[in-house]
C-alpha cells in the first residue's frame, strides 16, 4: 500500500512538472528546468567548443595596445579577463566547478541532514533527540560563511574536493531541522504504526516507511541548497577561501575583474551572470518541484 | 486557479528581467564617462603660500604602529615622518640634509659623528629637544626589548650588541658632549651611517616615551604635524594636525592631515574625482589611463620611482632550489615583459636587484636574462630536461608557490605558472593572507618558492643587498633572507662595502656582489615599481618624496571654489575638537 502511495505521488508529481493540472507550477518548474539545462549543458559542451585554453594568457591577440584586456570578438567570444585569458573558456570550466561542488555538496548536506533529522523526530523527547537539535542549534548560531572559511584557512591547500566536502558538512543544520518536523508527521500515521506492530526494526521503519514518505521536502531543499552551496562557493572564491587560481571559479573570476569595472565590464557580468543564472535557475526548480509535491494542491 | 496563475506569471516576468539584465550587462559597452575636470587652483603660479585646510589622503593599507622604535608596516613611514624630526633627514631628492642637527662633522676616519643641535626645538608636548633627549631614544630604540626590526642597521655604534641583547642598560657609543651636542661612535666604519641616520627609528621622542618602548605610550616628536588624543580611530582613519611649535618659522603651512584607511583603489578614484580626496596613487590600471590620457590632468601628475624590487625569491636550502641549474632556469626562463604587462602602467622589467635611482644600481650590468633556449638547458644541466614539444620531463614534483591574497602577485603568479611549466616547472599557487605569508617566508625549512619583494629602506645598494643576502640575517624565523641563502663571497663584500667610504670602490663592491647574484640566482629579479601620483590642481608645493612618500611641510591648499577640500567629512567644528581648540583656517 505504501509502495502504492508513492508511486502514485511521484507520478502526480511528474504529470505537473510536464504540463499536468497546474500552469504556475508548471511555468516556474519548467524556467527552472530550462536554466538549470541550460546551465549542464554550458558544463559538459562548454569547454570543448571553447576556442582557446582558459589557463593561458594571450599575449599577442588578447591584449589591447593600452594593455588592457580586449572586448568579446570572434576569437574570444567573451573577451578576455585582466591576464588575457578567455573568459568564455574559463566560464564554461567554471561551471563545471560550480556544478560539481554545487551537487556533491548538496548531496552530502542532505544525506547527513536526513539522518539526524529523522533519528531526532523517531527519538523525540529522548536524549538522542536533545543532543542532535542542540547540536543543531548551536551550528545555526554560528554564521555558516564564518565557519567554512575558518575551515577553509585551516586547510593547508584548497582542492574541489576540500571545498565540496566542507560546505557539505556545514551545511545540513537546516535540512535537519526540517527533516524532523516531516518525520514526526510521519511517525504516527497509520501504516508506520503497522509497520512497528509487526515487529519491523526501527531502521527498516525509517529507510522503507519514512524516508519514502518524506522525500518530497528533501528533493525540494535538496534542489533548492544546490542554488546556495553554488553562490557559497562563489562568495569563498571572491574571498580568496576557495579553490586556488589559476583554476576558474566563477568567485574567483568576479574578483579578479572588480577594478576592471569600467573598462572592461565583460570580465565581471560573464561571472555574475552566470551566478545569477545558476541560482535562479535552481530556485525556480525548487519552487516548482514544492509546489509540484505539495498535497494540498492535489 | 488565479491565484495559482499569478504566482505562474510572477516567475516568467522575473526569469525575463533577469535575463534582459544578464544581456544588458553582458554586452554594455565600457564605462566611458568622462573624468571630471581637476579643481583649479584660485591664485596663480607664484603666488605666497596660504595657510590652512586638512589635506586628505587615503590609503588600501592600515596603520600597525606609530613608535618610530617599531615601525612594522609600510604605511606607518609616511606618517612617522610627519610626526618625528630627525637629527637628519632626506630631502625631496633623497639626499641628507639638516633636522633638528643644524651641522655634523666626520671625525676619526669616518668612526665619530659629532652632531651639534639646533636651540629652541620643541617637543609636541613643549619641551626643548636636548642631546639628552637624543641619547635616551637612541637607547629606547635598539634595546632589545623594542624589538625593533631595523635595528640592525646600527650595529656599528659602540655598545650596541650589549644593548641588543639586553645584557646592557646604555649605549657607550652615544655621548652627550652637552647640552645641544651628541657624539656617535663608531666600531668601524660605516659608509651608510648618515644614511641610517635619517631613517625614522632612532628619531627622538618626548620624554613621555620613556627609556624603554611601550605600546600604550602616545605618539609624540618634534615633527611638523602632531597626532592629537583622538587624531588614531584604529582601523578607520587617521589625523595629524600642525605642531604649532614646529622649528622651521611658518611651516608646516596645512592645518592638518588625514588617511582615511582600508579604501579600495575604486572607493579612493571615486572620492578623487568627487573632491573629497586630494591626492591619489592607488590606481587600478584601467583608472590610471584614463587619467593619463587627459591632457587636463597631466599637469598634476608625475611618475615615482617606488625603489622596489619585484622577483622570484627561491629558498635555497629546499629542494628543487638548492640546485643552483633550476635556479638559473627559473632566472633565464621568465618572461619579463610579459610580466610586466599585467600592469604595465606601474612595472618596468628588471634584471638587477638594485632599482634605477639608488645608489649601486649598475646600468652596464648584463644581469639575468629571459632566454627560454638556456633555461631548457639549466634544466637539462640540472639533471631534468624537458621536451616542449612532448611535453615530457622537467622536475617531476609540483612546487608550492605561496602568495598572499590581493596582492599584484597574486596575478603575477598566475602568469609565472605558464611561463615555468614551458621549462618543466609546475607550480601550484597557495594563497593565504597577508601576515601568514610573511611568517611562513621568514621561517626556515617553511616555503620553497614565492614572491620576493623589497623596498629601499634607505638609498644604497646595501639597503637591499644586506637583509636580503647576507647569511648574518638567516635565522629560524622572521628573517627578510627568504631564500636564506648563505655565500661567503657576498658576505665579505657587503661587509667591505659597508667600510668603504669611498663611493666609486663601494659601487664597484655592489657590482661585483649582483654579477654573483645575477649567476647564482637565489631570486629571479624581475620588475620595478613605479607609482603615478595624481594630485587636484589646487595641490601646491607638493613633491613625492623617494623615502615618505608625500614632502607635505611646504605643501598648500588652494582651492578656488567650493569648501575646502575634506570639509564636508572633516568640518572645522571636528578639527577644533581634536585639538581641543579653536582652529584658525
Amino acid at each position: 500500500m505504501n509502495r502504492g502511495g508513492v508511486i502514485t505521488s511521484a507520478r502526480a508529481t511528474f504529470s505537473r512538472l510536464s504540463g499536468g493540472r497546474s500552469a504556475g507550477v508548471n511555468g516556474t518548474a519548467r524556467a527552472g528546468l530550462v536554466l538549470v539545462g541550460f546551465l549542464v549543458v554550458f558544463a559538459i559542451v562548454g569547454p570543448i567548443v571553447a576556442p582557446n585554453d582558459p589557463y593561458t594568457s594571450d599575449f599577442a591577440r588578447g591584449v589591447t595596445p593600452e594593455h588592457l584586456p580586449i572586448g568579446p570578438s570572434a576569437e574570444f567570444w567573451l573577451g578576455t579577463d585582466r591576464l588575457f585569458r578567455d573568459v568564455f573558456a574559463r566560464l564554461a570550466a567554471g561551471a563545471r566547478v560550480s556544478l560539481v561542488i554545487g551537487i556533491a555538496s548538496t548531496v552530502i548536506a542532505t544525506v547527513i541532514g536526513s539522518i539526524v533529522g529523522m533519528l531526532a523526530g523517531w527519538y523525540e523527547g529522548r536524549w538522542l533527540d536533545t543532543v542532535l537539535m542542540r547540536a543543531v542549534d548551536v551550528g545555526l548560531a554560528f554564521p555558516f560563511l564564518l565557519i567554512v572559511m575558518a575551515l577553509g584557512a585551516a586547510l593547508e591547500r584548497t582542492t574541489a574536493a576540500t571545498i565540496f566536502l566542507t560546505l557539505g558538512f556545514t551545511g545540513w543544520l537546516g535540512i535537519a531541522r526540517i527533516v524532523r518536523s516531516k518525520t514526526l508527521q510521519v511517525r504516527s500515521l497509520d501504516y508506520v504504526l503497522a509497520a512497528q506492530s509487526l515487529g519491523q526494526s526501527t531502521p527498516r521503519i525509517l529507510l522503507r516507511h519514512v524516508l519514502p514518505n518524506i522525500s518530497g521536502p528533501i528533493v525540494v531543499i535538496g534542489t533548492i541548497l544546490v542554488a546556495q552551496m553554488i553562490l557559497a562557493e562563489s562568495v569563498l572564491s571572491y574571498l580568496g577561501a576557495g579553490i586556488a587560481p589559476p583554476t576558474p571559479t566563477w568567485g574567483h573570476m568576479l574578483f579578479e575583474g572588480q577594478d576592471y569595472l569600467g573598462a572592461a565590464p565583460w570580465i565581471t557580468a560573464a561571472p555574475g551572470v552566470a551566478i545569477l543564472l545558476s541560482v535562479l535557475g535552481f530556485n525556480l526548480l525548487g519552487e516548482g518541484l514544492r509546489d509540484a509535491l505539495d498535497p494540498r494542491k492535489s | 486557479m488565479r491565484s495559482t496563475r499569478g504566482r505562474a506569471e510572477a516567475p516568467r516576468g522575473l526569469v525575463a528581467a533577469t535575463l534582459a539584465l544578464a544581456l544588458a550587462l553582458a554586452f554594455a559597452p565600457a564605462c566611458s564617462e568622462k573624468l571630471p575636470a581637476p579643481i583649479p587652483s584660485a591664485s596663480p603660479e607664484g603666488a605666497a603660500p596660504k595657510r590652512g585646510g586638512v589635506l586628505e589622503l587615503a590609503t588600501f593599507g592600515d596603520v600597525r604602529s606609530l613608535d618610530p622604535a617599531n615601525i612594522t608596516d609600510g604605511l606607518a613611514p609616511q606618517i612617522i615622518e610627519q610626526v618625528f624630526a630627525g637629527l637628519v633627514d632626506y630631502d625631496k631628492d633623497g639626499t641628507i640634509q639638516p633636522d633638528i642637527a643644524e651641522r655634523w662633522v666626520i671625525a676619526d676616519e669616518g668612526k665619530t659623528y659629532r652632531f651639534f643641535l639646533r636651540e629652541g626645538v620643541r617637543f609636541h608636548d613643549g619641551e626643548e629637544v636636548t642631546a639628552d633627549d637624543v641619547k635616551r631614544s637612541v637607547e629606547r630604540a635598539l634595546h632589545g626589548s623594542a624589538r625593533n626590526p631595523a635595528a640592525s642597521y646600527y650595529s656599528s655604534i659602540v655598545g650596541f650588541d650589549a644593548l641588543d641583547a639586553k645584557e646592557a642598560e646604555s649605549l657607550p657609543g652615544v655621548v652627550v658632549e652637552g647640552r645641544y651636542v651628541v657624539a656617535f661612535h663608531l666600531s668601524k666604519r660605516d659608509a651608510t651611517f648618515l644614511r641610517v641616520l635619517a631613517m625614522l627609528p632612532l628619531r627622538p621622542v618626548c620624554k613621555s616615551g620613556g627609556a624603554r618602548t611601550s605600546a600604550s605610550w602616545h605618539p609624540c616628536g618634534a615633527g611638523p604635524f602632531k597626532l592629537p588624543p583622538n587624531g588614531w580611530q584604529r582601523g578607520q582613519q587617521l589625523t595629524v594636525v600642525r605642531h604649532d611649535g614646529y622649528f622651521r618659522p611658518g611651516l608646516p603651512h596645512l592645518d592638518g592631515v588625514r588617511w582615511t584607511l582600508h579604501q579600495n583603489q575604486s572607493s579612493q578614484t571615486f572620492k578623487f574625482m568627487r573632491g573629497d580626496l586630494d591626492i591619489v596613487r592607488d590606481f587600478a590600471t584601467p583608472e590610471l589611463l584614463r587619467f593619463q590620457a587627459d591632457p587636463r590632468w597631466k599637469p598634476f601628475a608625475t611618475y615615482d620611482e617606488a625603489h622596489q624590487i619585484l622577483g622570484e625569491a627561491m629558498n635555497v636550502q629546499i629542494p628543487p632550489f638548492d640546485n643552483v641549474e633550476i635556479r638559473r632556469a627559473v632566472a633565464a626562463g621568465i618572461d619579463r615583459d610579459a610580466l610586466r604587462r599585467i600592469r604595465a602602467s606601474n612595472l618596468t622589467a628588471t634584471n638587477q636587484l638594485v632599482p634605477p635611482g639608488v645608489f649601486g644600481h649598475d646600468t652596464d650590468l648584463h644581469g639575468q636574462r629571459s632566454d627560454y633556449e638556456a633555461a631548457l638547458e639549466h634544466m637539462r644541466r640540472a639533471g631534468y630536461p624537458y621536451d616542449p614539444v612532448t611535453k615530457t620531463g622537467g622536475w617531476p614534483h609540483v612546487i608550492p608557490y605561496l602568495v598572499y591574497k590581493q596582492g599584484l602577485q597574486e596575478f603575477m603568479g598566475q602568469v609565472l605558472a605558464q611561463q615555468l611549466e614551458k621549462i618543466g616547472l609546475r607550480i601550484e599557487i597557495r594563497i593565504v593572507n597577508y601576515p601568514t605569508f610573511i611568517a611562513l617566508r621568514g621561517r626556515r625549512d617553511a616555503t620553497a618558492f614565492g614572491p620576493g619583494f623589497w623596498l629601499q629602506d634607505f638609498p644604497d645598494a646595501l639597503s637591499f643587498l644586506e637583509p636580503i643576502f647576507h647569511s648574518k640575517m638567516i635565522a629560524d624565523e622572521g628573517t627578510n633572507n627568504w631564500s636564506f641563502y648563505k655565500n661567503p663571497r657576498i658576505d665579505d663584500l657587503i661587509d667591505r662595502a659597508h667600510e668603504e667610504l669611498d663611493d666609486e670602490r663601494r659601487k664597484k663592491l655592489y657590482s661585483e656582489a649582483q654579477e654573483i647574484l645575477t649567476d647564482d640566482a637565489p631570486w629571479a629579479f624581475s620588475q620595478n615599481f613605479r607609482f603615478y601620483t595624481q594630485r587636484q590642481g589646487y595641490v601646491r608645493d607638493h613633491h613625492s618624496h623617494p623615502m615618505w612618500m608625500h614632502e607635505l611641510k611646504r605643501t598648500w591648499l588652494d582651492r578656488a571654489a567650493g569648501p575646502v577640500a575634506g570639509r564636508a567629512i572633516f568640518s572645522e567644528k571636528g578639527l577644533a575638537a581634536l585639538l581641543g581648540t579653536d582652529v584658525r583656517r
